[in-house]
């Protein structure tokens, strides 16, 4: 901070020296041009120039207006590509107007502008060109070169007027003035570039922290993507225990209570008949009782939103949710109903949807997700389609080995395809209407 | 933040272009525009003759014409600072220009207009000339005219002016029965007459009585078509082949002297046939007591310059031009003025009465008043050709005009008598030189 101070003050400096030396030149031209009327050798000079010069008093007059209104100039900020421009070509037209009205004598002031412009330079794209431009004009600006093109009068003609020894004390000063500035604006740099420099370290020993920082989360991440994959083997395990204690205790329970009582019939049948056939009632009871305890069971496993909502707003809520999840776009479209449906059914196009646009996020990296569910005849058509990476060497994983299973159970097909991003196509025949009720829920 | 920053801004921007603005103003004049008194325009002039005789009527002329002036534009005021003389007035107008206080028009001085009309000091008069129904240019002498144009262009008019005429002394003529050249003589007539009395008349066995007094190279060069330099003053024609022509004459010439060297006061003595004067001499020294003395012991009269074998009976004009401002605030004024000193014919023949020149308008010189006053002035009717003196001014050579056209002639000057003086090869001597002065041009 304290350094940032530095470099202003050594700005206004800069100012300063400029000031001094501007109101110096021009009111030695003034002194001068007066002092040749003054002693009446008026014709004698008017013979050595080739463009009348502006009245003695005016010079001094105009120089300090035009100088003042560069200062005012370098006091607005602007820190926008075009405005930069606009303010620095202003800038170096006034420039060059006060040169030319103190004959190119000096332009140190474009070191000034320049010292300026360097303050924004961080914040503009077009440094190089600006820096370029106002090099340029420094370079350009010579009493030489531009009296080919303008007329104007050097300052050593004006100086005509002193004696040779008074003529080089002039001279002097304005070279010591200028080379002042120059080394001024030397230091001037010196300490911007120090503070650019050290703004620099400090924005790269925040982008340090900041790998470490990601390092560290990175590790965070593998770690949680471990204890993920093992509290889903843990609940794989307990789900697995649960289903064999469950299936140990329905249909183990019943088929114990069956087989038992199946082995009573087969001893009774000869016996007692009638006592046979209440024996076989009751073991019905039994196996319905199993049956009821299995789609308890089959229940229990079920997708919770299929439980709780119908098949189209389970979708519409699954989609939803993964869209705030992820940064993927989905587009669902359904243009058939979605009732009537078995659970089985419902089951298996809600794992296919599901999975499909798993398999798009995870694997396809994909941004945008179609799925369209329409209907041909009596085929149901799934289709989910993404923009992401594809694939061209399909090694079916167990996803896509599950649902093709799924789907061949209930007489569907599987279409899959990933050469532009990943497209899976479900084809499943509509029972209802034609086999209204089918196995499961007709019994 | 943002705008109390833009505020900022806007206030600095706007005092910024104020800045400017008035910068301008002082810088582009804007500034004497607004402070000028619109009624009153100022004329630069000198006190005293253009033709360096005190002839008692100073300003008589200008106060005349300011008299016509203010009484066609009532309101008007017309101010001059008098006083100044005119060995002064380079330096005055010098001043007045660099001071920025330079008068709305002003009288330019041949050797300063070349600088002036450089510098853009005076105003192009192109568009006045052009847009002023009234104003016609044909009634001037064309030389006169072409005389106040820089570059083609017409910064100036013309107010009065002299052509250069060649006196002859009848009076030896007639002695050595000789006979008077005519009109259009050319060189080798000249030649003869210098040839025929150029003699020893008192037997002291010294030559004293000659042909020719003050015919230098400048009057040889204009009466054999020679233009010495190019229009921008960058070129040097030295070698051109009636240079050489005219230096072999003025050889000649010289060599009649046999080492004598004749000043023009072996002219003022009678011992002297031809001398070539401004017309304004002429009538300067007529009028007054002493050169009536100076003139009495012989009879003479003025007639063109001899033509070269490549040239005409021309020569030079010396003319006084009167400039606008460039930086006029008042233009119109101004213009207005300028043509009742140049086109005025009251004003333009007063000039015959209280200066020593000639009018710029033909019909004045022409006239016939101007002839009785003339042959009133000088006492001899015979003495003046009124035809002589129109056709000198209108054939007059007008020179090219650039910066350092004065610097350049006296290269050549020096140039030119280096050849006469050297033994060397003419032809051999001109491409010398003329490389010596091409050098010099460039430089410059």
């Amino acid at each position: 901070m304290s350094e940032k101070r530095s470099y202003d003050y050594v700005l206004v400096v800069l100012k300063n020296i400029n000031l001094l030396t501007v109101f110096y030149i021009s009111a030695l031209i003034s002194y001068c041009l007066s002092g040749y009327i003054r002693e009446n050798s008026a014709a004698d000079f008017i013979a050595k120039i080739n463009v009348l010069p502006v009245a003695a008093w005016k010079i001094p007059v105009i120089v300090m207006g035009l100088y003042v209104s560069l200062l005012l100039l370098l006091y607005i900020q602007n820190t926008d590509g075009r405005g930069l421009f606009i303010k620095i070509v202003l800038e170096l037209g006034i420039c060059f107007w006060m040169s030319y009205v103190i004959g190119f004598s000096y332009t140190g002031m474009i070191l000034l502008i320049l010292a300026d412009a360097m303050r924004y330079f961080p914040k503009s794209k077009w440094k190089i060109q600006f820096a370029v431009i106002i090099c340029m004009f420094y370079l350009l600006f010579d009493y030489n070169l531009v009296s080919i093109r303008y007329r104007m009068i050097g300052l050593e003609t004006y100086l005509g007027y002193f004696q040779s020894d008074a003529r080089f004390l002039m001279l002097g000063m304005k070279n010591i003035l200028a080379s002042l500035n120059t080394s001024i604006f030397l230091v001037y740099v010196v300490l911007l570039v120090r503070v650019q420099e050290s703004e620099k370290e400090r924005i790269l020993n925040l982008n340090e922290k900041l790998n470490e920082a990601n390092d560290e989360l990175r590790m965070a991440n593998l770690q949680l993507e471990e204890y993920a994959k093992e509290s889903e083997k843990a609940a794989k395990a307990k789900e697995r225990n649960r289903l064999a204690r469950e299936i140990h205790d329905t249909l183990g329970h019943s088929f114990v209570g069956i087989i038992t009582g199946i082995e009573a019939c087969v001893a009774l049948m000869d016996v007692a008949p009638e006592a046979t056939k209440e024996q076989l009632k009751a073991i019905a009871e039994v196996a319905r009782q199993g049956m009821t305890d299995v789609r308890r069971s089959v229940r229990a496993l079920r997708p919770d939103a299929l439980e709780k909502l119908d098949l189209e707003n389970a979708l519409t809520q699954m989609i939803d949710e993964i869209q705030k999840a992820t940064s993927a776009e989905i587009d669902y479209q359904c243009t058939t109903g979605l009732n009537c449906f078995n659970e089985d059914e419902e089951d298996i196009i809600y794992r296919i949807t599901q999975e499909s646009i798993t398999n798009s996020i995870r694997h396809g990296k994909a941004k945008q997700i179609q799925i369209n569910i329409d209907r041909e005849y009596n085929t149901l058509k799934l289709r989910v389609e993404d923009n992401g990476i594809g694939c061209n060497n399909i090694q079916k994983g167990f996803g896509l080995h599950h649902m093709e299973e799924r789907l061949n159970m209930l007489g569907g097909e599987l279409k899959y395809n990933g050469e532009q991003g990943f497209t899976v196509e479900a084809r499943i025949p509509i029972r209802w209407g034609s086999e209204e009720g089918s196995v499961v829920k007709d019994d | 933040m943002g705008s109390i920053k833009n505020r900022k801004n806007m206030i600095a921007g706007f005092f910024c272009a104020l800045l400017l603005v008035l910068s301008g103003l002082l810088y582009f004049g804007g500034y004497e525009k607004l402070n000028a008194d619109d009624n009153v325009i100022t004329i630069g002039v000198f006190s005293d003759s253009y033709w360096e005789v005190q002839n008692g009527y100073s300003y008589q002329i200008l106060e005349d014409a300011i008299e016509i002036f203010e009484k066609q534009h009532p309101g008007a005021r017309v101010e001059y600072v008098s006083g100044i003389l005119k060995e002064d007035y380079s330096e005055w107008l010098s001043e007045q220009i660099l001071a920025g206080r330079a008068p709305d028009l002003f009288f330019v001085l041949p050797e300063d207009f070349n600088d002036l009309a450089e510098l853009g000091a005076l105003k192009d008069l192109t568009r006045l000339t052009g847009g002023d129904g009234e104003f016609d240019e044909k009634r001037f002498y064309s030389s006169a005219y072409r005389y106040g144009q820089y570059n083609g262009v017409q910064y100036s008019l013309p107010y009065e002016c002299a052509p250069k005429l060649m006196f002859l002394n009848k009076s030896i003529l007639k002695k050595e029965g000789v006979p008077l050249p005519g009109k259009e003589w050319t060189w080798e007539d000249f030649y003869e007459i210098c040839s025929q009395v150029t003699k020893d008349t008192d037997g002291n066995g010294m030559a004293d009585q000659f042909g020719v007094v003050g015919y230098g190279w400048e009057e040889a060069f204009e009466s054999n078509g020679i233009t010495l330099f190019n229009r921008k003053g960058t070129e040097c024609y030295l070698t051109d082949e009636g240079v050489e022509d005219a230096l072999v004459f003025l050889e000649r010439l010289k060599e009649l002297n046999v080492g004598y060297n004749v000043t023009a006061k072996d002219f003022d003595l009678g011992n002297v046939v031809f001398q070539p004067m401004w017309f304004s001499e002429y009538r300067a020294y007529k009028p007054y007591p002493l050169s009536i003395k100076k003139y009495s012991g012989f009879e003479w009269e003025c007639i063109p310059m001899p033509a070269g074998p490549d040239g005409d009976n021309i020569s030079t004009l010396n003319t006084l031009l009167i400039a606008m401002n460039e930086h006029t605030s008042h233009e119109e004024y101004a213009w207005d003025f300028m043509k009742t000193l140049t086109c005025d014919v009251g004003i333009q023949s007063e000039i015959f009465d209280y200066s020593e020149g000639v009018s710029v308008l033909k019909e004045v010189t022409e006239s016939e008043e101007t002839l009785k006053l003339l042959m009133e002035s000088s006492g001899s009717g015979n003495s003046l050709n009124l035809q002589i003196l129109s056709d000198a001014v209108e054939n007059a050579v007008v020179t090219v005009r650039f910066r350092n056209y004065s610097e350049a002639m006296t290269k050549a000057d020096e140039a030119v008598n280096a050849i006469l003086e050297g033994n060397s090869n003419i032809r051999m001597a001109q491409i010398v030189w003329n490389r010596a002065i091409n050098q010099y041009l460039k430089e410059q």
